[in-house]
């Protein structure tokens, strides 16, 4: 059988019969076309993420196991990992919290402004880290908005904890949100009014109905917020003193061992960081896995 | 229903519309607090401290050196990732949704990694692999090509930090996408480029946009990386934030809330934009 | 209180309350027993010292402050004194402090910084009467070049060649370039590098040939000198000790004596505000004596590649740790010290400033 290809052209008889010397070609290529795509997009990768982890670990490696063990048990390190350890769970602390009642609020009301609340909400996430900072600074800071109201009190902001938790905070809120609210719309409110007609307090509705519906969507945003705040460099770098065993983070740490030439240091703790960010990966695409099954239903 | 209403107790009956409407203002109240408090006021302070004397505070900021090129700079690197970006993401998403192949999972994790890994740590492991005391490094340097602590560095750091973005818009609406269409054009024997670019360009064009912006909308405010193996150099490798960095360790806190509201007004308006966009993907998807 | 309602205000709480207590524990944390503002004020039992330093001496101050600790700990019935560092461009680090940044003790690049804290009202007692008027270490302004020194870079004129790409950092944040701006423009008018004696616009002229090739303005000194290993640039205006470090480090840094230098003398002080209100004066002040002692200044020397505060000293180099000695080794006082030399050079229409605006345009 013989059909023309294309009205563009002038009209050309080809044989397209299954088996034919034409098919045959054309299936030749298309698995050629086929080859080279995945062959280009694994070289892309290469040269983006593959290459980079394996400099990354070699680097770290490079003085040996020995120096692995020392770092990673020296008190800088180890407080380093406990800094950002105490503002992750202070972050994903708040940002669950309040990010499940907004996520409520977002889907289950009908209000003025609701628009408006859910534009905030993507905010942080156009907002360089370094602008965050800023902010911090601009409201903490010498001369800021709040400054006099804290400094007389005695509660130090900025060049502490709190303004690196601030910032971490802010960068955060919209994981959770933006990951519970469509499972919370797609899952709907029989459930929910059934418990409540059936005399269930608020307590007993949210803990036996809704939180379990949303589970894996509220995982997912709890899995992305805590990679998140563990990565965070732009916003603490602006607000923290840079003390160590203070204010130092693990990314901080990495930040200023290159700055003093302890490269070997500053390779191990970022391999470590790209450890725990892997395994975060792991639970991420788990979750959102399980995520996309509940929102389908 | 009726016999639920009957075992309800009378007195929770009565109270239950009041009771139900402060709860509703409770939760309410909380989120725009959170919200409020924790997103109004910070972006408040800075367009208030930014534009308190007008433009004149822009202005000067504007007149630092090495100012305009940052901001060039940032630009184009980030338009640029976002191309390349779009082009590998949609080959990516392609292969993702339309081939089988052993380690397919894999790779879908692959690509998800920029958004795991701290972007401090991307900048490092490139450095580590294509720093100037780097085998590859030599190499490239040998024939006149700086690889790290240079415009191209900015370029890959981009591109590393956004490749996840069109992957993602893209690859669910070739997952709703009927192979029918792409088998039928296949079958009358089209080409496979004349089958891509006739039936599922056109379906995905608007999910590609929507990630690219997005791309192009993440670089623009990207610090960990750049900051790790551009060198900064004013005027030559210092990016947009960069300079918002600096002006702000300089104690020159206005100058940078005006530079940087310019930078997250255009990131904004990019987010809202590309947020409906996806929105209404998913919705005709669904339909 | 109804079930309903104090779930969700429970919750609300919970977060609250977390947010609070990181707030109080960021504060108090700091080992201070009381904060009075008046009245007698004990020292907590770990006492905690925050020290503010300049970018460069990072790894002599982290053997030196070791060093203490034991020392404090052996006279003071095994007491533990906590150090918590922070290391930054010079007058960046003075200005944090200066925004609230609570340094006990700061040891800065420069002399200015120290003023400009003392200007704030934080230093209240005359630091200018320790030892060596306040000045724990010296060091002299050197060029660090390729390896072999491929371009033959002598002295300052060389580098103001066209086509030569210098790294120096930022005086608005680093102490080390002014000194670098100060070593110019002195060298210069001492009729080195190519300038006649006494020529202020032949050394004006060599200032903004030398800026004219600048490509990076690096926030401190540390991180102009890690730009130029990093690749960059023919060769970067530095400390003496900088190359050191990083000739220890292992790298293939190479160090160009100008036959002229600036004897670049750093000093350091108790911040009075802030070891009142942390209650540790005395800590503090028996540091800063330490610093002056001769078991710190060996520290300096060997671990720091420091030279001694005295200019003949200084002058006459260090044959055991390689530092040579220098033909003309001047301090800030030859112009004046650092108040006629920031009116003369850093003011609205000082020479640098109109250099470095003609370097620009």
């Amino acid at each position: 059988m013989s059909a023309t290809v294309s009205a563009e052209r002038p009209t050309v008889l080809v044989d397209i019969t299954p088996g034919s010397r034409e098919m045959r070609k054309r299936e030749r290529r298309r698995k050629l076309v086929r080859g080279s795509i995945v062959a280009a997009c694994l070289a892309y990768l290469t040269v983006v993420l593959l290459a980079p982890l394996v400099g990354i670990f070699l680097s770290a490696f490079s003085k040996g196991l020995p120096t692995i063990a020392e770092t990673l048990t020296s008190p800088d390190v180890e407080h380093a990992f406990l800094i950002t350890f105490q503002i992750t769970v202070v972050t994903l602390l708040v940002t669950t919290a309040f990010g499940l009642v907004t996520a409520w609020v977002l889907v289950r009301h009908r209000f003025l402004g609701r628009r408006i609340m859910n534009a905030l909400v993507e905010l942080p996430l156009a907002m360089s880290p370094v602008t965050v900072g800023l902010a911090c600074v601009l409201l903490f800071g010498r001369g800021g908005w709040f400054e006099p109201w804290f400094t007389a009190r005695g509660i130090q902001i900025m060049w502490a904890l709190p303004s690196m938790v601030l910032v971490t905070t802010f960068i955060c809120i919209p994981f959770v949100i933006r990951s519970v609210a469509p499972v919370l719309e797609e899952v709907g409110t029989e459930e929910e009014d059934a418990a409540r007609t059936l005399g269930a307090s608020t307590m007993q509705t949210l803990f036996r109905v809704i939180l379990p519906n949303i589970r894996w969507g509220l995982f997912y945003g709890i899995a992305l917020t805590t990679a998140r705040a563990i990565g965070e460099i732009g916003a603490v770098l602006l607000v923290s003193g840079m003390l160590k065993g203070k204010t130092e983070t693990a990314t901080i740490y990495v930040f200023t061992a290159f700055e003093e030439r302890l490269d070997t240091q500053g390779y191990i703790v970022a391999l470590t960081l790209a450890f725990i960010s892997i395994v975060m990966l792991g639970v991420i695409e788990f979750s959102k896995r399980r995520k996309i099954r509940e929102v389908a239903g | 229903m009726a016999s639920a209403a009957q075992t309800v107790p009378r007195k929770r009956a009565l109270r239950a519309p009041t009771a139900r409407r402060l709860r509703h203002w409770t939760l309410r109240g909380a989120a725009v607090t959170y919200l409020v408090a924790m997103i109004v006021v910070p972006v408040a302070a800075i367009i208030t401290k930014g534009f308190s004397n007008g433009l004149d505070t822009f202005r000067e900021a504007m007149s630092s050196p090495g100012a305009w090129a940052a901001i060039r700079l940032t630009l184009a690197t980030s338009a640029l990732a976002a191309i390349i970006n779009a082009i590998f993401g949609t080959m990516l998403a392609y292969i993702l949704v339309r081939y089988r192949f052993r380690g397919r999972a894999a790779l879908s994790a692959i690509v998800d990694l920029p958004f795991a890994i701290p972007t401090l740590v991307t900048g490092v492991m490139l450095v580590a692999i294509y720093g100037p005391n780097t085998p590859i490094g030599k190499a490239f340097a040998s024939v006149g090509i700086q690889l790290m602590f240079s415009k191209l560095a900015v370029l890959l750091a981009l591109c590393v930090v956004t490749l996840p973005f069109v992957v993602r818009t893209v690859q669910p609406v070739l997952l709703e996408l009927d192979t029918a269409e792409e088998e039928a054009a296949q079958v009358l024997g089209a080409s496979a480029w004349k089958t891509f670019r006739s039936v599922v360009m056109p379906a995905i064009r608007p999910a590609v946009a929507a990630g690219a912006l997005l791309a192009f909308a993440r670089g623009l405010g990207e610090f960990g990386s750049v900051v790790f193996v551009s060198g900064n150099l004013t005027n030559r490798t210092m990016t947009a934030p960069y300079f918002i960095f600096q002006l702000t360790t300089q104690f020159k806190p206005d100058q940078a809330a005006a530079v940087a509201t310019l930078l997250f007004a255009i990131s904004f308006v990019l987010v809202l934009v590309t947020s409906r966009i996806v929105r209404t993907e998913r919705k005709e998807a669904e339909a | 209180m109804r079930a309903r309602r104090l779930g969700v205000r429970l919750l609300v709480a919970t977060a609250a309350f977390s947010v609070v207590a990181t707030a109080c524990g960021g504060s108090s944390s700091d080992g201070s027993a009381n904060p009075s503002a008046s009245g007698p004020c004990t020292m907590a039992e770990t006492p905690v010292l925050t020290f503010a330093a300049y970018s460069t001496p990072r790894e002599v101050y982290g053997k030196i402050i070791s060093a203490f600790q034991s020392k404090w700990k052996e006279e003071h019935n095994d007491q533990q004194v906590i150090f918590q560092e922070s290391y930054g461009g010079s007058t960046t680090q003075a200005q944090n402090v200066v925004n609230g940044f609570e340094a006990d003790v700061v040891a800065l690049s420069l002399a200015p910084d120290v003023n400009y804290i003392e200007d704030a009202g934080l230093i209240t007692h005359d630091w200018t009467t320790a030892p060596d008027a306040g000045m724990v270490s010296t060091s002299v302004v050197v060029l660090d070049v390729r390896p072999g020194n491929p371009k033959g870079f002598k002295d300052f004129n060389d580098i103001a060649a066209p086509g030569v790409g210098v790294l120096t950092p930022d005086p608005a944040s680093s102490g080390g370039a002014r000194w670098n701006i100060v070593s110019i423009y002195g060298s210069a008018m001492h009729g080195y590098a190519g300038n006649a004696e006494g020529d202020e616009a032949g050394a004006q002229e060599l200032l903004t040939g030398v800026f004219k090739n600048v490509i990076a303005l690096d926030k401190s000194a540390r991180d102009s000198i890690k730009n130029f290993e990093g690749g960059n640039g023919d060769v970067a205006i530095t400390y003496e000790n900088e190359v050191f470090t990083a000739q220890d480090a292992g790298l293939p840094d190479e160090a160009v004596y100008p036959p002229s230098s600036v004897l670049i003398a750093n000093p350091v002080a108790v911040v009075d505000a802030n070891v009142d209100k942390h209650c540790v004066r005395d800590v503090a002040e028996a540091f800063v004596e330490y610093l002056h002692s001769d078991e710190a200044k060996e520290y300096y020397r060997t671990v720091g590649f420091l030279r001694p505060t005295d200019l003949a000293a200084a002058q006459a180099g260090d044959e055991e740790m390689g530092f040579p000695p220098i033909e003309d080794l001047w301090p800030v006082e030859d112009f004046g010290g650092w108040d006629a030399l920031d009116e003369k050079l850093f003011s609205e229409n000082g020479i640098f400033t109109q250099a470095f605006a003609a370097a620009q345009g």
